[in-house]
């Protein structure tokens, strides 16, 4: 039991020195940036230096970098992500107003991803080498292959602009709040279609490895039939790098939404960060980084405790590290 | 072979099964015996070579995407000496495509076959770049990390971690936001975030060859340990990492043409992504518009990724055993 506190707490530590590496790269990116936040506020009106001087103190600029660094990194961890350029709201309000339309298309698309990509992936390597398998696998591989925002466009082409089934952008018709269903489909679908690809051949792959093992055999010779062969004593033990690759892919799912969105109008926090990034409104980009890193270790840390939960063998020797090195 | 190291070559997609031993047939023993044994075991490798490809060419995928790719390659290249110039507006204005204008004519009346030419041009330019930059830095890092452990071993692991957790193209948009955007500082922020998935596999690699009884008996010789790593370890690591190189081609596209799309890229230059940027407004009214370079890029990445497939199954024969 105590390893087992042991083993939480490194991966605790190792996930807030991973978000500390993450803020500090970023920290010097927007140091490195050109520009002089200072000149955009005053504008091309000439001020004299005594006023310069004033507003670079009180946005404490005038600071050493190193002390400008920690104090943001204070802020950060008392969850405090600055105020937005321009309209003065702060970071966080503004994402949180975003994150639930975010999470509205990428929790489905995850979900409908990981179970498709089960599914799909077993019966391709149950019939392996058969012309189902090259269906499956050859269309995963062709979708792998396409780049998502595009099949996002031809979907709008094909379904709204040309037959009229489905609108466009956003997420529901002028003046209603919420969500609509119709306006959920295709970008849900976008963004699940890389991903259920990427994770049906992952599937696939550990499949074929948990058949090629003895207790399948066994079970074989049992007369079991083959769907309980395949269902009851193959997916259990495939199912295990799934467990790793879904946690990944969430993160994954969260970058694809960023291009997803653009393309539907969507107004998540994939959109925000276009917005921020086009309008340079630097502590929103920060922010949404921050947030979606935060969200991500998170899931890892999730990742590994159902990890642990369905392999009873790292239970038990939870004296070895669950993610040893690769 | 723990359950993270499978996942984590799983997650490159390609790496089905164990990796290939290749040279593993050397016996230690022949080594010792002098020069003409080594004459032997030069042809011996050189046939195995010799028939993984043309295992690798006798397949029909092979072939068929092969042209392909080479096609794409060669429109791209010198298609745009022949095509007229991307710029000029003396066309009409949105004609669908037709015999004059075989992908039609854009908004303001360009000639989008002469556009979508030029913009192959940085889109392929950025993919193979890319690639070659990640295979020479994973090759560097990767072999000094599995060859030698230590402290560069440590480092790569926290670093490959870090970028697997964290997706590439979110830091590659900011940094690309940040500090401009033209092509030698995308194709820097790309090599930078994608580099460190084939140090992986590299290491990974080096790791088990290092292993090996050629090894050893090279040790045994007195050769030196750069000289090792060089001419006996690298060599043997290296089918996957060919494979996983390929792959690199591929998303290096789809992740330039995502930025691109969002409208990070050189704006003088514009990509097939900086294309679909401008089409998605006239979607409507130019379908030709958003179709051709989402197209094109569809048929390079698919071609290469195929192409890497395949050479990993030529490389990998033991994934082809089935129960």
């Amino acid at each position: 039991m105590r390893s087992a506190v042991l083993h939480y707490a490194k991966l605790l530590l190792s996930s807030v020195v991973l978000l500390l590496v993450v803020i500090t790269i970023l920290f010097l990116l927007l140091e490195l940036a050109p520009g002089d936040p200072v000149q955009t506020l005053v504008g091309d009106i000439p001020v004299s230096d005594a006023f310069r001087a004033q507003i670079t103190a009180s946005f404490g600029l005038d600071k050493p970098l190193l002390e400008r660094y920690l104090i943001y990194v204070g802020n950060v961890f008392t969850g405090n992500l600055g105020f937005s350029f321009g309209t003065d709201e702060p970071v966080i309000d503004l994402i949180f107003s975003r994150i639930g339309n975010t999470l509205a298309l990428a929790l489905p698309a995850f979900v409908i991803s990981t179970t498709g990509a089960i599914i799909l992936g077993s019966i391709a390597a149950r019939t392996r080498k058969r012309w189902l398998d090259g269906l499956i696998s050859g269309t995963a591989v062709a979708i792998f292959s396409i780049p998502n925002f595009w099949l996002g466009l031809m979907l709008i082409m094909l379904f709204s602009i040309t037959l009229g089934w489905l609108p466009t952008q956003g997420k529901s018709s002028y003046g209603q709040s919420g969500i609509q269903l119709q306006y959920l489909i295709l970008p849900v679908l976008t963004l699940a279609s890389s991903e259920l690809a990427f994770k049906t051949r992952i599937m696939r792959s550990s499949m074929i490895e948990a058949l090629g093992g003895d207790y399948i055999d066994t079970a074989r010779s049992k007369g079991l039939s083959p769907r309980r062969v395949l269902w009851q004593h193959g997916l259990p033990n495939a199912l295990l790098p799934m467990v790793t690759v879904a946690g990944y892919s969430l993160g994954f799912i969260f970058a694809g939404s960023v291009l997803v969105e653009r393309v539907f109008g969507w107004p998540g926090m994939g959109l925000l960060f276009i917005d921020a990034i086009e309008r340079q409104n630097n502590m929103v980009v920060l922010g949404v980084v921050i947030v979606i890193t935060v969200t991500i270790l998170i899931v890892n840390i999730l990742t590994d405790v159902v990890y642990g939960l369905v392999d009873p063998r790292l239970r038990a020797r939870f004296a070895r590290p669950v993610r040893s090195v690769a | 072979m723990t359950i993270d190291q499978k996942s984590s070559q799983a997650d490159q997609g390609e790496l089905e099964a164990e990796v290939p031993s290749s040279g593993s047939s050397f016996d230690p023993g022949s080594a010792a015996a002098g020069a003409p044994s080594v004459e032997i075991v030069r042809t011996r490798r050189r046939r195995r070579a010799d028939s993984v490809w043309n295992d690798f060419f006798r397949k029909p995928a092979t072939v068929t995407f092969l042209i392909l790719l080479v096609a794409m390659v060669l429109l791209s290249t010198l298609g745009p000496l022949f095509a007229g110039d991307p710029v000029a507006t003396d066309h009409p204005t949105l004609t669908p495509p037709s015999a004059e204008y075989p992908l039609g004519t854009d908004q303001l009346g360009r000639d989008y076959l002469a556009r979508v030419l030029f913009g192959g041009r940085i889109s392929l330019l950025v993919g193979f770049t890319v690639a070659f930059l990640c295979m020479t830095l994973g090759l560097i890092v990767g072999g000094l990390a599995g060859f030698f452990g230590g402290i560069v071993d440590a480092v790569l692991v926290k670093v490959a971690e870090f970028f697997q957790v964290i997706p590439g193209i979110v830091l590659a948009l900011v940094a690309a936001a940040l500090l401009g955007s033209n092509f030698v500082i995308i194709v820097t922020i790309l090599a930078l975030t994608m580099w460190p998935g084939v140090a992986r596999i590299v290491r990974a690699e080096t790791m088990r060859v290092t292993q090996l009884g050629y090894v050893e008996s090279a040790r045994a010789a007195g050769f030196s340990s750069l000289r090792i790593l060089w001419s006996d370890v690298i060599p043997n690591a290296m089918p996957p990492v060919i494979v996983a190189t390929t792959m690199t081609v591929g998303r290096a596209i789809l992740v330039e043409s995502g930025l691109a799309f969002l409208g990070i890229g050189d704006a003088n230059r514009p990509s097939w992504g900086a294309l679909l940027n401008s089409a998605q407004a006239y979607m409507a009214a130019g379908w030709w518009l958003a179709l051709f370079p989402g197209l094109c890029i569809f048929i390079v990445v698919l071609s290469v990724n195929m192409l890497g497939d395949s050479l990993n199954d030529s490389l990998n024969p033991t994934i082809g055993r089935v129960k």
